[in-house]
């Protein structure tokens, strides 16, 4: 039998973790939950659920940023107007994310600490240059989403430190928000393939900034100056776009696997970015 | 069989002003007559909808023991040893039993008994069992499996029915005398493949499809006990408790007597649940638990991987026509992959090979079928039982001809539909209700085939759109060799209700309410008022499985004869006590007998006081009517072939293919479906939709994924069935004609809207992109390497 | 250890270990066996019950979460004997075959009416969407939801 603690405030998350240092924690359950039944997780000596920890679940906003509480629901955040306004390529992608359920169980702190390529919040908080924030109820620690991520399934988190908050900048020199994602159904669907980006188009149809990320096409999201700069500059069009693809494919790094092939997801990253051929700036 | 007999003696009771006021517990649902033709909502929704009904996974009871299966995780190989010590050890564990604990003879299966309870020499596929644990809790019984030491030697395996067919291969069964094929069976009529040379078009395809899974949300499961008299009861989730039975009193050598097997609702099973799973292991179980409840309950990856699966099947087409379209002869080469045990294939494959000429006219066939062993998990049946698979053929060489001669598709299909009196393709003649061709016109008049063209011109950038149309059948019954029977049972009770006992499961299909539907009819009874026993082998008698589309129309016909003879009785003995010298003016109305002339009554309840227990039971069976055709072809089946009796379909599809990724969407469906009679227009859909959308699946994402015959997506996250995002909405028509054998005219619609949605969607691909793609599913990375392709050939 | 929650509203103590899954919680200690079970890994949501009105996964909960919550399974979502307007509709639409699915089914969309009380059709497939159901084609179920919405509203 486990123990299983449920943390109303950081402190009492601290105290516990004091005691079993190598206690595992979760908050939606949606992945450690099943990977301790697979067996991918063996038996930890205690559980701490993050789930009433309401210090860490909240979305503020300042002038130029939005920080959002790392315990904060996929659902919670899909609803929210401060993210919807500030953030819509991070709806879109939340909109795609698993089903009603396993929403309403998740969290956006679970997703970047599982780290797996496919997480489906992780191409749009690449765009936005999310910095995460690492919290061992000493000292606090800030560093990219980029710097964090260091490969399928590992991060920098460091024993008794947990992720508290991710902050982002509010991309105001975007007027275009985009992601997608390819997976083999509408719901409950393990990205196969997705793309997220963030234009500013001139009134003229000109690309005047870039940033791009893909999801599942590499150990962690891949972006791509050179991609970037191939479109800044550019008058948005089929051929702008069908460049860019070419170098998007020789640059991401797919596998293989249940799911589909390498060579898949490397055209369908490389395609992906025609459908920005839709994109309009908000009127 | 009297024509529709039953149509002529249907009255109404809506005149009848002395019908008694409502009562208090029938005011909130609006008392009714569960008549036939009408939308009555099922009789198990309710318990259903509010969580009271207790599937066979809800029953578990004091002091449960809970029972679970090693597996060999080895697709073939010779046991070396199986250690038990250190998990019988272990505190809490009951029994650890292995193959040398089976009492019987160990061998299960339908038609051939070549599948072992538990392995004891050899392992066939990863999903034999090997060893058998009971013990006190789930996680002492996970533990105790981890412990036990399994050593196999491997043999190389066969994974693919070519590879099973080499000379060299290494053999599954060494005692099989032809060796890795269970069988090889040849269809022929007319002049067979010779007249292929005298055609003015011939063309020539193969076609792939794999293994899919059934996926029913409710896994494999029982519960069995042993009562202190020695019988051993088993809960089991189960679609042919009878027959269950019987397999385990051979397996394990316990008498007829000593079994009592009871089968409640099903959480789904649509074939898969046709044969042994847990019975056995679970009888067994009982026999070492001194009493105590044993449950055993397959996990989600357990069900992948030891459960029945639908046959992989590699298919090489060669059609014959006149340049007018007029089909002239097919040869066809079909390859089974039956996996490691025989189970049903060979009758899978005898019921694809009667249907792979499809619902046509086609003169002259020769049709050659291997049902092959291999090391893969067992194939077996499922929704449209070896048909699904041809029909993706069949369907596809006409697309394929329609294109050769610029002929539209849909007029190509009714030119050469069958029709009733017509021979089909396995020289068969048509004798029954034969509706292809209503089917194709309510679908060619339909405004989604009519303003196809406009709707296509709709696609956004990189999309394409297409409409594809299949038209399929699918047989009734077992078939010629096995006899088609039910039992049906009816009861006056001493409360005055109807009480049906059914012997023949409901996994979900919805018989169960057809039966209240029919009890209600003939004895003019309220809803309320009929009760309905689910299969139990003490209570309810053998009536077949749950398979076949044959439930309602078999058991339904007896069902028929044993209500019509309990009226007879209710009205004769009502005559006795109301001193009536005729039975004219005697009126069975609900709760009551009366005549019309005095109006004088009698309750059922004093009704019933009065007749002796058994004058309130009436038995009948029905036997179902078989091909009266002498087929000089086919000998090979010993059951299974040929059949009388064909339900009908055409299906139309449109769908938008995303060029960037691949995916197909499925916008509209629209199914036109001939089973005879509709009995009830809800639970008609209900089979047709659910069809449909199972169809839809295995057209677009579902495929069991092996490496040497070890499943790799042996869950509900790799193994991708539809969501309710995925499926569009569906327009069903019926297109009902009259079968005078079937209850009330009606025929089985259960399987075939299996059968339309892959041919549909693959013609529908085909007229939105031009690329003709023979290997389902249709996934997104199929359709965009095609694509690519295309456009790379000039 | 010991739990206290709110069972269908019933104030409700068990002593069960605090690392045992909800949903066998829910059917083994408490008997509610209207929560299935079907994939054990919140892929098919058949175990979905409503946590203070949001639905859950109950195989991904474990039994400590159940603390100082109000629980509602299919067994506690009709009141006082009445069919559940969604119930009610299931069983008129035809949303109902085997029936393994339902519970799941109804209580996704409980909390999918309760957010949003007049949903189009592709907003209940969207709520519906983590629930799977393998006999329907989810037409009918999705006819119920909109008819249940249709009835509240007119009502």
């Amino acid at each position: 039998m486990t123990q299983v603690y449920l943390p109303r405030t950081l402190a009492e998350l601290w105290s516990y973790l004091e005691g079993k240092p190598e206690a595992l924690v979760y908050a939606g359950g949606t992945d450690l939950l099943v990977k301790m039944r697979t067996g991918k997780v063996t038996a930890a000596p205690a559980l701490i659920c993050l789930e009433r920890l309401a210090e860490i679940r909240d979305v503020r906003e300042t002038a130029d940023a939005i920080r959002i509480g790392a315990a904060a629901t996929h659902a919670e955040l899909l609803r929210h107007p401060l993210i919807l306004t500030h953030l819509p390529v991070l709806t879109q992608a939340l909109h795609t994310l698993g089903s009603p359920l396993i929403r309403n169980m998740g969290t956006i702190g679970g997703n970047i600490c599982t780290a797996s390529p496919a997480g489906d919040t992780l191409p749009p908080l690449y765009i936005l240059r999310a910095e995460v924030e690492l919290c061992n109820g000493e000292t606090i620690r800030i560093m990219t989403i980029e710097e964090f991520i260091t490969g399928p399934g590992a991060t920098q988190l460091q024993k008794g430190e947990l992720l508290t908050g991710v902050l982002l900048k509010k991309p105001v020199e975007y007027n275009f928000h985009h992601f997608e994602k390819v997976g083999q159904r509408k719901s409950m669907a393990c990205a196969v393939a997705s793309m997220a980006a963030l234009l500013r188009l001139s009134p003229a149809g000109v690309i005047e900034a870039a940033r791009l990320s893909w999801g599942s096409v590499g150990p962690t999201v891949v972006t791509a100056a050179v991609v970037e700069d191939a479109l800044i500059g550019e008058k948005l069009s089929l051929e702008t776009l069908a460049a860019a693809a070419g170098k998007i494919k020789q640059i991401v790094a797919p596998i293989d696997d249940v799911r589909a092939t390498a060579e898949y997801r490397r055209s369908v990253s490389g395609n992906l970015l025609l459908r920005l051929l839709d994109a309009r700036p908000p009127s | 069989m009297p024509l529709c007999y039953v149509f002529l003696r249907m009255h109404s009771t809506e005149s009848d002003e002395s019908h008694p006021p409502d009562t208090e517990e029938t005011s909130r649902v609006n008392p009714y007559i569960p008549e036939i033709g009408k939308p009555v909502p099922r009789a198990d929704a309710g318990a259903k909808a509010t969580g009271a009904e207790k599937y066979a996974a809800d029953h578990y009871g004091e002091d449960l023991l809970w029972a679970g299966v090693r597996r060999a995780g080895v697709a073939h190989g010779r046991i070396r040893r199986v250690d038990t010590e250190a998990a019988a050890q272990l505190p809490g564990v009951i029994a650890v039993l292995t193959g040398r604990d089976v009492p019987g003879t160990n061998r299960q299966g339908i038609v051939h008994k070549d599948q072992p309870v538990l392995a004891v020499d050899k392992v066939r596929h990863c999903g034999d069992g090997v060893a058998l644990v009971v013990a006190e809790d789930r996680a002492t019984l996970q533990k105790a499996l981890s412990l036990i030491q399994v050593e196999i030697d491997p043999l190389p395996g066969v994974f693919t029915a070519d590879d099973a067919l080499r000379p060299d291969a290494p053999l599954v069964h060494e005692d099989h005398p032809q060796g890795n094929v269970l069988l090889k069976a040849t269809i022929q009529a007319g002049d067979g493949q010779a007249a292929l040379a005298g055609c003015d078009i011939l063309l020539e395809d193969t076609f792939h499809v794999p293994v899919q899974s059934h996926a029913f949300i409710e896994t494999e499961n029982g519960v069995a006990w042993q009562e202190e008299d020695g019988k051993v009861v088993l809960v089991v989730s189960t679609q042919a408790p009878f027959r269950d039975k019987w397999e385990i009193s051979h397996a394990l050598g316990l008498p007829l007597d000593r079994l009592h097997i009871i089968g409640p609702y099903l959480g789904g099973a649509f074939g898969g649940k046709d044969g042994a799973t847990v019975q056995c292991l679970l009888v067994l179980a009982a026999l070492h638990a001194s009493g105590r409840r044993v449950k055993m309950w397959w996990d989600r990856e357990e069900s992948f991987i030891a459960g029945y699966k639908r046959h992989a099947v590699r298919m090489d087409y060669r059609l014959g026509a006149r340049a007018d379209g007029t089909l002239q002869a097919l040869h066809c080469r079909l390859y089974y992959d039956t996996g490691a045990y025989a189970h049903l294939g060979g009758e899978v494959m005898a019921l694809g090979m009667e249907h792979a000429g499809g619902p046509y006219r086609i003169p002259h066939t020769l049709i050659e079928g291997w049902c092959v062993y291999t090391n893969n998990p067992i194939a077996g049946a499922m929704r449209g039982f070896g048909v699904a698979q041809v029909s993706f053929a069949f369907e596809g060489m006409m697309d394929l001809l329609a294109g050769k001669l610029g002929m539209d598709p849909l007029e190509l299909r009714r030119k050469n539909a069958l029709r009733r009196g017509d021979r089909n393709a396995a020289g068969v003649t048509m004798t029954q209700s034969t509706g292809i061709g209503d089917c194709l016109a309510a679908v060619q008049d339909h405004p989604l085939w009519q303003e196809r063209k406009a709707w296509k011109r709709g696609a956004g950038p990189f999309r394409k759109r297409g409409v594809g149309v299949a038209a399929v059948f699918n047989a009734m019954g077992y078939g010629r060799g096995l006899p088609d029977s039910a039992l049906a049972k009816v009861e006056l009770t001493t409360e005055g209700h109807i009480r049906v006992y059914s012997g023949v499961s409901d996994m979900g299909q919805g018989n169960a309410t057809a039966f209240v539907q029919i009890a209600g009819q003939i004895l003019c009874q309220e809803h309320t008022a009929i009760e309905l026993v689910q299969p139990d082998t003490e209570r309810t008698l053998p009536s077949g499985s749950a398979s076949a589309g044959r439930t309602t129309y078999t058991y339904g016909n007896a069902l028929i004869k044993a209500c019509e003879e309990l009226h007879r009785r209710l009205i004769g003995r009502t005559a006795l006590m109301l001193l009536s010298d005729t039975l004219d003016d005697l009126e069975l109305l609900p709760g009551r007998v009366k005549n019309l002339a005095s109006g004088r009554e009698i309750p059922l309840t004093v009704l019933a006081a009065m007749m002796a227990p058994e004058d309130r039971v009436c038995i009948s069976q029905f036997l179902m009517p078989v091909v009266r055709d002498k087929l000089d072809t086919g000998k090979e089946f010993v059951i299974g072939f040929p059949h009388l009796l064909f339900s009908y379909a055409a299906h139309l599809v449109c769908i938008e293919v995303d060029k960037l990724t691949g995916a197909i969407d499925v916008k509209a469906y629209l199914a036109a479906t001939e089973a005879g009679r509709v009995l009830n227009p809800q639970s008609f859909e209900q089979q047709v939709q659910g069809a449909i959308a199972q169809g839809i699946g295995y057209a677009l994402c579902e495929e069991v994924l092996m490496e040497k015959g070890r499943i790799v997506n042996p869950d509900f996250a790799t193994y991708i069935i539809p969501g309710a995002l995925d499926i569009p909405e569906m327009v069903s028509l019926a297109v009902e004609s009259c079968e005078p054998s079937g209850p009330y005219g009606m025929k089985g619609v259960g399987e075939v809207g299996m059968n339309g949605p892959l041919p549909a969607i693959a013609g529908a691909l085909a007229d939105a992109c031009g690329i003709h793609i023979t290997g389902s599913p249709l996934t997104a990375e199929r359709v965009l390497a095609a694509l690519q392709k295309q456009q790379e050939t000039p | 250890m010991t739990i206290h929650f709110l069972l269908n509203g019933k104030k409700t103590t068990l002593d069960v270990a605090p690392d045992r899954r909800a949903v066998d919680v829910l059917r083994e200690v408490c008997g509610l066996t209207g929560t299935k079970e079907g994939c054990g890994a919140g892929e098919c949501g058949a175990c979905t019950i409503l946590v203070d009105g949001e639905s859950r996964l109950s195989c991904l909960m474990l039994a400590a979460q159940l603390a100082g919550r109000e629980i509602t399974t299919i067994e506690g979502i009709s009141d006082e004997g009445h069919l559940h307007p969604l119930q009610d509709a299931f069983i008129q639409h035809g949303a109902v075959q085997c029936g393994f699915c339902t519970p799941g089914m109804i209580l996704s969309a409980s909390a999918l009416l309760n957010r949003n009380p007049n949903p189009s059709r592709a907003d209940i497939r969207m709520g519906l969407s983590g629930n799977l159901c393998r006999c329907t084609g989810y037409q009918k179920i999705v006819d119920a939801v909109a008819a249940t919405a249709r009835r509240e509203e007119e009502s």
